[in-house]
Order: C-alpha cells, then structure tokens, then sequence
C-alpha cells in the first residue's frame, strides 16, 4: 500500500553545471502532482546535498546535468551517500546524459535516468515506484 | 515500508535527538508532518527535557530577503562558534498540496557545516495543523542542543502567523517596495515585530519606510510603555551591511526580557495561551478524532441549512463534545 504523504524529493546540481532551466521546469511540474521539492539549485556539493538528503528526510534525489562532467560528479555522491549510510535513498538523473554511459550510471547505483525528450509520466512514474508514495495526480494542474 | 524506516523505540529516540542526532531528528520531524501518533511520546519526553533554546521568528512578504537575512544572521553567528537550526517554512498549493521549498538554496554555503541544520517544511494545504507540526518541530530542534533556533514563514496569512506564537523574539522583515507602513499596520505585524529589519536598504524611499515605522512602533509604545520598543534596523542582506546591528538588536531584546521578567512571563503566557487555543481548535475540528467529527459535521450541517445560527452551533458542539 502506498503511503498518502508527499514524496520529499531533493533536486540539486553538482559541480560548476549553470544551466538550470530543466531541473527548474521540473520543479514546478513535481509541485503540481504534490510533491515537496526541497530545491537546492546549483553549485553544490557531494556533503552539502547529503546532509540536506538527511535534515529534510528526503524520500529520493534528482541530479540535473548539462555539462559531460556527470559521471565524476555521480560516482563522487553516490560514493560519499554509501558512506554515509544514506544510499537507499533513491537517486535519478535529468538532463543530457549519453545512452551509453547508462550502463555505468546503473552500476553506480543510479536508479533512474531521464534525458531529453523523457515523458513526464515516465519520471511520475518512477518517483512512486521509487519512493512508494503516491502522487497527488488528480489534482495536478495541465501543463 | 524500506528497512531506513524502521524506527528506534521511544526511549532510544529520544535519547538520540538529544545527543544531537540528526537523522533520528529528520525522521521524527518527518512523523509529526505527517501527524503521525508515533512521534507523540517522544515529543513529550523531549518536551520535559527541553533546553530553552532562544526561538528567533523572521517574517514578512515573499521576496523581502527573508532566507538572505537568515543565511547572513548564519554566518555572523557561525563566526562565534554558535551552533543553529534553522526550519524554513514555505507555502504549498492549495489545490495539490505540492511545494517548492527554496528557502535553503538561499542558505546553501551552510550546507555543509555541522554546526547549521535547516530543515524545509510546507503548509501542505491543511486544514490548519501547520502552525502545530511547526511548533513540535521546534521542540525537536530545542531538544538537539543549538544555541539558536530560526523559524522563517512568509507573513501572509494566519497560519503561517500562528507559528510565530513559537518565538521569542520576531524579526519582520520590510523593504521599501512593500508600500508604506500602513500596511504593516493592516497585517498586525506591528504588534508581533520585536525587530524591524527593513531591508533593502539601498533602494529610494528606505528612510521614508524607517520613519513610518517609527511612528508606528512609537504610537505603540506611548498606550504600552511597559514593553520593549520594538527596534528598527536598516539591512542590506545580499551585501551583508545592517547584520551586526540586527543581531545587536536582538541580543538588546533578549536583554530586556532577561531584565524584566514580567514582561517575560506576560509573554510567554500569551504565546502558550495562543498556541493552546490554536492546537484546541485544531483538535476539535480534526476529522479521526473518535466520535468527535460527526458532532463537529452536525453543527456544520446545522447552520449550513439555517437549523442554528453560528454562535448556537457552536455552543451545541462543545456542550455535545463536553
């Protein structure tokens, strides 16, 4: 059975990644299906996003990246998150990512992979089957 | 159910918040949002073992420089080796009950100090109920052992007022673009700010905001002079000017109370006097309250169809409920 509180999804870029159109844009949508997205923007870190995943007891991590440097920057998190006990928290990846660095992506640990071009419900989808809680798609404004 | 959501028992829970665990804190914070009972006995044992730790209260309208304000007050008060929680409460929709909770981007150069836990929380478009979950968040928080603890909330409505009820002290926070200080009046800040910030300071027409403020504050005071006057301090919060005299002001306040302590226990019976009658009235309304909601529905009922009058349904409800 699926838990009636909102999903607490985290979105965050890491690194020097400035382009933040997608994962604002994102942002909005998840607010209109009740979620509650702690935005923690651009420029952080492995520690910053980690402790925010544990103070705001967050359900799952959405990751945005533009730039090709996001394999470094994954691996570093998904790294520092089994360190600090925190890696069952799911976390999925937005934004241009290379279909064939996937694989590695998964090996990683990385649960979901959302490029351009990926259908809301996909990411819908997968935040509940990922976090099992249910979204609020009723009352979802149309956008 | 994951294996991360087992739960410790009561006495271990406890025990863990007020070592200063943050985990065990989240989670439990996570349960009173979700007004879950576990979190019930835990909040009292950690209620008993409170440590009083000054709640400072920061309001005002979205885009005033609110999170600014608190991300520099951080700083200042990190530089003295003063440890903080923050909980930065944001509004949600009304028709989905989702949020965007950006308060902690704004506070994120914190975000990697131990000495600083913020924590978001949204109105999640209850029926009330936000201004107790904040409230028994912030006796989690007390109980973790900082030496500040910082409530934000827009000052828009009741709601997010009410949660000020759970502060010692109240910054409002102003700008020059907020129209004149009549509509501080309005809103009844007036009478909650201990502090005015009014940010922004470098923008035309600051001064004018000033000494409307002024006026204000000192109208008060000549009908309550046996009160702190409230301060007022110009800020530039993105340049960091006007912090040093912020937290000046409020350390002057935290003075006065400690120097008048019946102005203290006047306030602090006021504060627990509102916060108890909102958490009654919470109560009585809350819809799993066993064989309480269908007299609460009835009196609806009975003035929807004209049957009583407001005042007599209501007096029916708690002579039934009695």
């Amino acid at each position: 059975m699926m838990s009636s509180q909102p999903i607490r999804c985290l979105l965050a870029m890491l690194g020097t990644d400035v382009h933040s159109k997608g994962i604002r844009t994102l942002a909005r949508l998840l607010r209109d299906y009740g979620v509650e997205v702690i935005y923690l923007g651009e420029h952080n870190t492995a520690e910053g996003v980690i402790n925010a995943v544990i103070a705001e007891d967050a359900d799952i991590v959405g990751l945005s990246y533009s730039t090709s440097t996001y394999l470094h920057y994954t691996r570093e998190l998904m790294e520092k998150m089994q360190a600090a006990g925190v890696s069952d928290v799911p976390v999925m990846l937005g934004g241009l990512i290379h279909a064939e660095d996937e694989p590695e992506l998964a090996a990683m640990g990385v649960k979901g992979v959302f490029g351009p071009g990926a259908p809301i419900d996909a990411v819908l989808d997968f935040l509940e089957s990922a976090t099992g809680k249910a979204l609020s798609r009723s009352g979802a404004l149309d956008n | 159910m994951n294996a991360r959501r087992s739960n410790p028992s009561v006495e271990d829970w406890a025990e863990k918040v007020v070592a200063g665990d943050w985990r065990a804190a989240a989670r439990l914070i996570t349960l009173i949002e979700g007004g879950d009972a576990t979190a019930d006995p835990i909040l009292q044992k950690l209620f008993a073992a409170g440590r009083d730790t000054p709640v400072i209260g920061i309001t005002g309208p979205a885009g005033a420089g609110k999170s600014t304000i608190v991300d520099q007050l951080l700083a200042h008060w990190r530089a003295s080796d003063l440890t903080v929680a923050v909980l930065a409460v944001d509004p949600s929709s009304p028709i989905t009950g989702g949020a965007v909770l950006g308060d902690r981007m704004r506070m994120g150069r914190h975000n990697t100090d131990p000495g600083v836990f913020i924590r978001s929380m949204s109105a999640r478009g209850q029926l009330g109920g936000l201004s107790s979950a904040a409230g028994d968040a912030l006796i989690v928080l007390d109980a973790m052992g900082f030496d500040r603890i910082v409530v934000e909330t827009v000052g828009t409505g009741q709601n997010e007022i009410d949660i000020l009820h759970y502060a010692q002290a109240t910054i409002v926070v102003q700008t020059p673009a907020g129209g004149d200080a009549v509509q501080a009046l309005k809103a009844g800040l007036l009478e909650i700010a201990d502090v005015f910030a009014v940010n922004k300071a470098d923008l035309a027409g600051a001064d004018r905001v000033v000494s409307q403020l002024r006026e204000a504050v000192e109208d008060r005071y000549v009908l309550d002079h046996d009160d702190w006057r409230a301060a007022i301090v110009k800020v530039q919060a993105s340049a960091n000017i006007g912090i040093t005299e912020l937290d000046g002001a409020l350390s002057a306040f935290f003075d006065y109370l400690a120097a008048h302590p019946a102005v203290q226990e006047k306030r602090r019976k006021a504060r627990i006097r509102a916060a108890l009658t909102n958490r009654v009235a919470e109560m009585l309304k809350k819809p799993n309250l066993v064989g309480r909601t269908s007299a609460f529905d009835l009196a609806i009922d009975s003035v929807l169809n004209r049957r009583a009058d407001p005042r007599s349904a209501a007096a029916n409800f708690i002579a039934a409920v009695r």
